[in-house]
């Protein structure tokens, strides 16, 4: 069981790395938009103006 | 005129001539040219499946303005450094997309811009409805974006370059990472506290037990730091303010909570609640956050006031007309306005007459003749012919800016209805305490081994978790439903204020109206046309005005066509129709010759247009402005809920009056100016009444926002939307019905759940006090209260069966 004295801190030391990297990316705009990008992914076909208006 | 069809494009009702476009292989109905253009230019860019993809767009909402050839002066050098800043060949502009409601509008603006040439990115934010744009200023104008956006229908307007973020978009930030701490230390304490649970039955190490503790201390104590802080922010505030609302109850429960396992964690205690009060946290920072989403989507006052002004006007200087962006007016320049084109300030009336409406200003449903001399209010509209203008008062100083500061005074007004479950809930909080701080010197004194044992079984039993919960659960599952009923809550206490409302009052002209004026009556004077025929001639020639009366005749279909139309300032429109010379108008310019003799003859009340051939007086038209098709029914319902239903309005005696007497309204008031609008309100309030105001105009703005709760339909002006607590969308009334029903609804949930959560601890104390609960089957206890209170919370975001009929 030792081992968890090793193991939980280090876990932590993740946890801590992921509230970092999710700070970082919420303070350079990553997460203003949260709707537009779940649509994107629906919306961006290459579709060009030809296909659809004939 | 009931079954007209909705404009596939602007989903306003297709009155009049019809429209055809082609899409998808479907030939689509649309409302007029404008709206046509902007199907076909979407259609022919490739990007038909907006029309799939978009949320049902609230009625009008999209329609594109008249004018969209307003923009060119933004292509000049000087506006680049006003709007925008350049660096190494890029140039940065930030523009407000007005009318911009949903993803699917993101992705057509983003995907037309990207084709433009010169267009290096862009990028659109639905949340703050800004677009940032990089263009390469040599190829591309800000112009020609601006245009470009309102020939998709949007109403855009320059910013100037803004370096931070807004004020919404770091308030969202800071939220997204607070609730981020929250969630993550909760996952990590439950995961601890399993183990630490997992230990208390089948045995642990005392090194092991210590260690998990000290483990959880060090991931709840950011969120209790950082993403609670907020809770005890408003706590301090409410103690302050003498008025301890929801938030003082939860913090004492946060510290404490914490408190007691940070002792548990350092002297050994009996246990810790780690998990608990992360999860209360992360609970609550989830409502929080969905309230703070609901209130973005209210729109900021600056852009408010300013989507109603024009963005550009021509300045006249020593004799030459340039045109200027209008923020950069100021007082003594003179303006030329066009027909059709919103006044941007206030001022005197130098050279035109011209009628102007001021429906959104002051509720008068009839348009005014102006004359040089004459004043002129900013953000009302220029009906009849083009008019010069010397500005006198701009932005904040206008009669606009006036009505919008006694909006935010009233709001700051605002009778503050401290919340009944908040005061049981903070009284019950002090209580217990006080208990607990009892038991623990009485405990001491007869066994003082047992005496903290006993005392955290007490403060877990009692914990505050159910009670502090019971509230913000049920106003959270309100929340949701009323938005699956097309509303939209933007202020959460606005549910208890309509709960218990006694008054429910109406704006007229635009709210209980649709602000569109119908033709109610119609009479021949003479054999030689009947009714029927005047109304066709009259239809053919009004399809040509933009006078606001002309609306009455646009859902008449007709067969006559008319040539060589003009329309004379002030007095009337002239048209030819089958070789006849026809005049429409007042009655002394329809028939000039005409004596004023016998045809006085009781008649409906409402503005009238005469029609004549210039000799003899053919016809009259009595309009008046028609009520929502669900009012009557609408008001009904509130008066069997035993609400006092009345009207106030700025339009005049006569139009309310006969809108009163149709729907039944005792109660009603004219010729308010916003003042005495909310001195109404004050006088009501005094008398102990609750008030719920419904209302669209910037005048009813300062009445909304002192109202106890307010609604405001999505196509009222932006001021009134953002002093209102409810956006009500869609084009019937019968919402407020089902809002104040749903309040009911909840505050009967909050009462129950605060039984539950009362009636718990009133019978599970005395156990504890008297040393007969472990901490652990407290704490089951205590976990069993609060689901119980979130589960009965639920109840209210299921729709019942009679709601969904009327929804349908």
């Amino acid at each position: 069981m030792s081992i968890l004295y090793v193991l939980i801190p280090l876990a932590l030391l993740v946890l801590g790395i992921a509230v970092w990297a999710f700070f970082w990316a919420v303070g350079s705009g990553q997460f203003d938009d949260l709707d537009t990008p779940a649509m994107r992914i629906v919306l961006d076909d290459d579709s060009r103006p030809a296909d659809d208006s004939q | 005129m009931t079954d007209t069809a909705a404009c596939f494009h602007c989903a306003l009702p297709v009155l009049g001539q019809r429209y055809a476009v082609r899409i998808d292989g479907h030939a689509r109905t649309v409302c007029c040219p404008g709206c046509k253009a902007v199907a076909e230019l979407i259609r022919d860019s490739g990007m038909a499946r907006y029309y799939t993809l978009r949320d049902a767009p609230e009625p009008g909402r999209v329609r594109p303005e008249d004018d969209a050839g307003e923009w060119q002066v933004f292509n000049r050098r000087d506006m680049l450094t006003a709007f925008a800043s350049t660096s190494g060949g890029k140039t940065a502009a930030t523009i407000y997309v007005g009318g911009m409601y949903c993803t699917a509008c993101g992705w057509l603006i983003e995907t037309t811009l990207r084709a433009v040439p010169g267009v290096i990115e862009v990028e659109v934010n639905p949340l703050t409805h800004r677009l940032r744009s990089l263009i390469d200023a040599r190829r591309v104008g800000l112009g020609d974006l601006l245009a470009t956006l309102a020939r998709l229908g949007y109403r855009p307007q320059p910013l100037a370059p803004e370096s931070k973020a807004t004020p919404e978009l770091s308030e969202q930030r800071t939220a997204l990472k607070r609730l981020l701490v929250a969630s993550l230390g909760m996952m990590q304490a439950m995961m601890f506290a399993v183990a630490l649970y997992a230990g208390e039955f089948s045995g642990i190490s005392a090194d092991m037990e210590r260690f998990l503790r000290l483990v959880s201390f060090f991931v709840t104590t950011p969120v209790v730091g950082y993403s609670a802080r907020p809770f005890f922010a408003g706590a301090v505030r409410g103690i302050r303010s003498r008025h301890p609302g929801m938030d003082v109850p939860v913090a004492i429960a946060i510290a404490a909570a914490y408190a007691a396992s940070v002792w548990s964690t350092f002297y050994d205690g009996p246990a810790v609640w780690y998990d608990s009060v992360t999860m209360f946290v992360f609970f609550l920072s989830v409502g929080r956050f969905l309230e703070m989403r609901a209130r973005h989507r209210s729109i900021d006052q600056r852009t408010a006031l300013s989507s109603i002004l024009p963005n550009t006007v021509s300045r006249i200087r020593h004799g030459s007309e340039t045109r200027i962006p209008a923020s950069q007016l100021v007082a003594g320049d003179r303006v030329r306005i066009r027909a059709g084109e919103a006044i941007p300030a206030d001022g005197r009336l130098l050279e035109g007459r011209t009628s102007v409406d001021q429906a959104l200003l002051n509720g008068e449903s009839r348009p005014l003749a102006k004359a040089p001399g004459d004043t002129l209010l900013a953000g009302s509209i220029n009906l009849d012919a083009p008019i010069l203008l010397a500005v006198s008062r701009t932005g904040a100083d206008t009669a606009l800016g006036t009505i919008s500061r006694l909006s935010d005074r009233a709001r700051y007004a605002r009778p503050s209805l401290v919340r009944v479950a908040d005061r049981i809930a903070s009284h019950l909080v002090a209580a217990l305490l006080l208990v607990a701080v009892l038991v623990a010197a009485g405990w001491s004194l007869i066994a003082a081994e047992r005496a903290f044992e006993i005392t955290l079984s007490v403060l877990v039993v009692t914990c505050p978790c159910a009670l502090a919960l019971a509230t913000p659960a049920a106003f959270a599952a309100a929340s949701t439903r009323l938005a699956q009923q097309r509303l939209l809550v933007t202020r959460g206490d606005a549910m208890e204020a309509m709960s218990r409302a006694t008054h429910v009052v109406f704006d007229k002209t635009g709210t209980l109206t649709r602000g569109l004026p119908r033709i109610v009556a119609t009479r021949a004077f003479t054999e030689a046309a009947d009714a029927e025929t005047l109304t066709a001639i009259a239809a053919a020639i009004e399809a040509a005005s933009t006078h606001p009366l002309a609306r009455a005749f646009a859902a008449i279909d007709t067969s006559c066509q008319a040539i060589d139309v003009e329309s004379l300032v002030g007095q009337g429109i002239v048209g030819t129709v089958d070789g006849k010379r026809y005049r429409l108008g007042r009655r002394a310019y329809a028939a000039p010759a005409a004596s004023a003799s016998g045809d006085e003859q009781p008649w409906p009340s409402g503005p009238s247009v005469y029609i004549g051939d210039g000799e003899s007086l053919l016809g009259v038209f009595v309009l008046a402005d028609e009520p929502r098709v669900d009012a009557a029914e609408t008001l009904a319902a509130l008066r069997s809920m035993g609400l006092k239903v009345s009207l106030i309005s700025g339009d005049r005696q006569a139009a309310v009056a006969r809108t009163a007497r149709e729907l039944g309204i005792d109660a009603f008031s004219a010729e308010c100016t916003p003042q005495d609008k909310l001195e109404y309100l004050t006088e009501l309030q005094a008398d102990g009444a609750i008030v719920v105001m419904i209302g669209d105009g910037i005048n009813d703005a300062p009445v909304l926002a002192g109202a106890d709760a307010s609604i405001a339909p999505a196509h009222a002006a932006l001021l009134a939307q953002t002093s209102a607590d409810v956006i009500m969308l869609g084009e019937r009334l019968r919402p407020v019905v089902t809002a104040i029903e749903t309040a009911r609804r909840t505050r009967r949930i909050v009462a129950q759940n605060l039984g539950w959560a009362i009636g718990y601890n009133v019978t599970a104390l005395p156990l504890a006090v008297a040393g007969l609960v472990p901490p652990w089957l407290a704490a089951i206890g205590m976990s069993f209260s609060s689901l119980i209170v979130v589960l009965n919370a639920l109840r209210l975001s299921r729709a019942g069966r009679t709601d969904r009929a009327v929804a349908a």
